[in-house]
């Protein structure tokens, strides 16, 4: 396994976040406490994704978020001459990619490769634009399937690679093809679902693409149990995402042995400013709970902590 | 916050442009926008030009079928949205075609405005009565067809407490060359998806327009030099403004 690079603060956006690198640059001018940015998934072909509406928004605090925006991207040379124009003053560049087969992501792979300090393989969006047919649903949910994405890239990419994956599935199977095929480290992970809302005005469904990834708050409890089960089992990198709002959900995702931390639809409705502030509200509290220590104790410590059996995977 | 509302009235203001009227006011800051949606054919951003009412242009699919609406039509609506105005004293405010709806409101809310109006033909030029009731309305029509044959830029500069300029991007370029950059606020369009900061979709330079704008102090402005060169399409691509 390659060793990631240091990420430190080690928090990071989720992909899909904030996005572009002109985006990140503003936020480290803010001084956010982002020790990383991660890109939108960059796909093998300039790509629309679905229409308006995209997402369905918290009417009242702890309600999820439901977004569609089905992987729009621009071609993988546009984002070749945007990422060769980055210059991050001090946080690493994680470049998430995806693919129609196992082929395309080894060639986006490639191609992104120059540019990242991390590759994340998406292996786990919900999401496809109505009537689009697409492998990209089936691939995370078949540890082959997935197996032999991360083998593709990981034969094109020398760079630690991620396999992000999607809580809609059998995860562990799915990580441990992904471990096999070479992946330095696991997304804990996708949005889930996808679910739909419906508007009561209309009658209709509210997202273009009718059905939506779920976020926020309800997404925590689950893809923190994928942190800690993937933890206990492979006990390799791990990023969490996933309802990370406050220094206690980063935390929670610490001990059961995430060491990045991905913040996405907290995010929402905030600032540049009023956001940076949310990462350093964040990252001080986790500093003030290690009182001292460094970060990579807290790493899986609920593991190590006497816990009830029941608990483990 | 999401609601739908009911159309009660589509009033013709020009061969292009229409205001829908709906059945419920929404408390809003000038300057702030809503996501109006209509199911299967999209949703987009507009500000609104009355408190129960926005005032559209048709550019295509979703603005002809938008600005067809008839009374007792459903449609959605999702915010306020971003960040408006600051408190603007005794404010120039310098709109160009459809983009004179935006400081409707505005003009409402403020003492003593002055207004500078530009358009192609006098049809552009909306609620010019309403404003000459407001304060000295000055306005620049390409044909001649109302007020100075010309653009919008050959009123400008003129003495105002503050100046408001919302357009075409090359147009705000223009008048922001004569403005003073402390005193003047622009109002930039993007290409909008979530609307909630999360997606990138809206950056300027790396501001979320929806949630860091869509109100740009012209100070900032000097800082993001995408705006009037180049912007995000639905793809994420790059094209030229």
């Amino acid at each position: 396994m390659t060793a990631l690079p240091e990420i430190s603060p080690p928090l990071i956006n989720a992909s899909g976040i904030l996005s572009y690198p002109e985006v990140f640059r503003a936020f480290e001018a803010s001084g956010a406490a982002l020790g990383g940015y991660v890109t939108k998934s960059v796909g093998p072909a300039e790509k629309m994704g679905n229409e308006n509406p995209v997402v369905v928004c918290p009417e009242v605090e702890g309600q999820p978020l439901l977004n569609s925006l089905a992987l729009p991207t621009q071609s993988p040379e546009d984002w070749e001459t945007d990422l060769a124009e980055t210059r991050l003053e001090n946080a690493r560049l994680i470049v998430s990619i995806y693919g129609g087969d196992s082929a395309e992501f080894g060639e986006v792979a490639a191609r992104m490769s120059p540019f990242a300090d991390i590759i994340e393989v998406n292996l786990g969006c919900p999401n496809k634009v109505p009537g689009e047919v697409t492998l990209m649903e089936s691939i995370g949910q078949r540890p082959d399937l997935s197996g032999e994405v991360i083998g593709r890239v990981r034969g094109a990419t020398k760079k630690p690679v991620i396999a992000k994956l999607s809580p809609n599935s059998d995860y562990l199977a799915v990580a441990a093809a992904c471990m096999d095929a070479g992946a330095d480290g696991l997304g804990c992970g996708n949005t889930l679902g996808p679910g739909l809302a419906i508007d009561t005005g209309t009658g209709k469904a509210i997202l273009a693409g009718v059905t939506g990834g779920i976020s926020g708050p309800a997404l925590k409890p689950v893809n923190l149990r994928m942190t800690y089960e993937c933890y206990a089992r492979f006990g390799c990198p791990i990023i969490g995402y996933g309802g990370i709002e406050s220094w206690e959900d980063a935390v929670e995702y610490a001990l059961a042995g995430a060491c990045l931390l991905g913040i996405g639809t907290a995010f929402l409705g905030k600032s540049t400013s009023e956001a940076a502030g949310l990462t350093r509200r964040i990252w001080e509290g986790v500093q003030a709970y290690l009182g001292g220590a460094p970060f990579s104790e807290l790493v899986g410590r609920a593991h190590r902590e006497p816990a009830p059996e029941s608990a483990r995977a | 916050m999401r609601e739908s509302v009911r159309v009660i009235r589509n009033l013709v203001e020009s061969p292009w442009t229409n205001t829908l009227f709906f059945d419920r006011e929404i408390a809003c800051e000038p300057g702030q926008f809503m996501m109006v949606w209509l199911p299967r054919l999209g949703e987009k951003p507009f500000t609104l030009s009355y408190p129960n009412g926005i005032t559209v242009k048709r550019a295509g699919a979703f603005t002809d079928a938008l600005t067809a609406l008839e009374p007792g039509d459903t449609l959605g609506l999702r915010g306020p949205l971003g960040r408006g105005y600051p408190p603007l004293e005794r404010p120039a405010l310098i709109g160009g075609g459809v983009g004179i709806a935006e400081l409707r409101l505005l003009a409402l809310r403020s003492e003593s405005p002055t207004f500078i109006l530009g358009g192609r033909t006098a049809e552009e030029i909306l609620y010019f009565d309403e404003f000459q009731s407001l304060g000295p309305v000055k306005v620049a029509t390409e044909d001649g067809s109302l007020g100075e044959k010309g653009l919008i830029t050959d009123l400008l500069p003129v003495d105002a407490g503050s100046y408001a300029v919302c357009g075409p991007e090359r147009m705000m370029v223009a008048c922001r060359s004569v403005l003073p950059d402390d005193r003047t606020y622009y109002a930039i369009e993007r290409y909008m998806k979530c609307a909630v900061g999360l997606c990138g979709q809206c950056t300027c330079s790396g501001l979320r327009v929806c949630v860091d704008g869509p109100i740009f102090q012209g100070a900032k402005l000097e800082h993001m030099p995408d705006f009037g060169r180049r912007r995000r399409s639905k793809s994420g691509r790059w094209e030229k403004i």
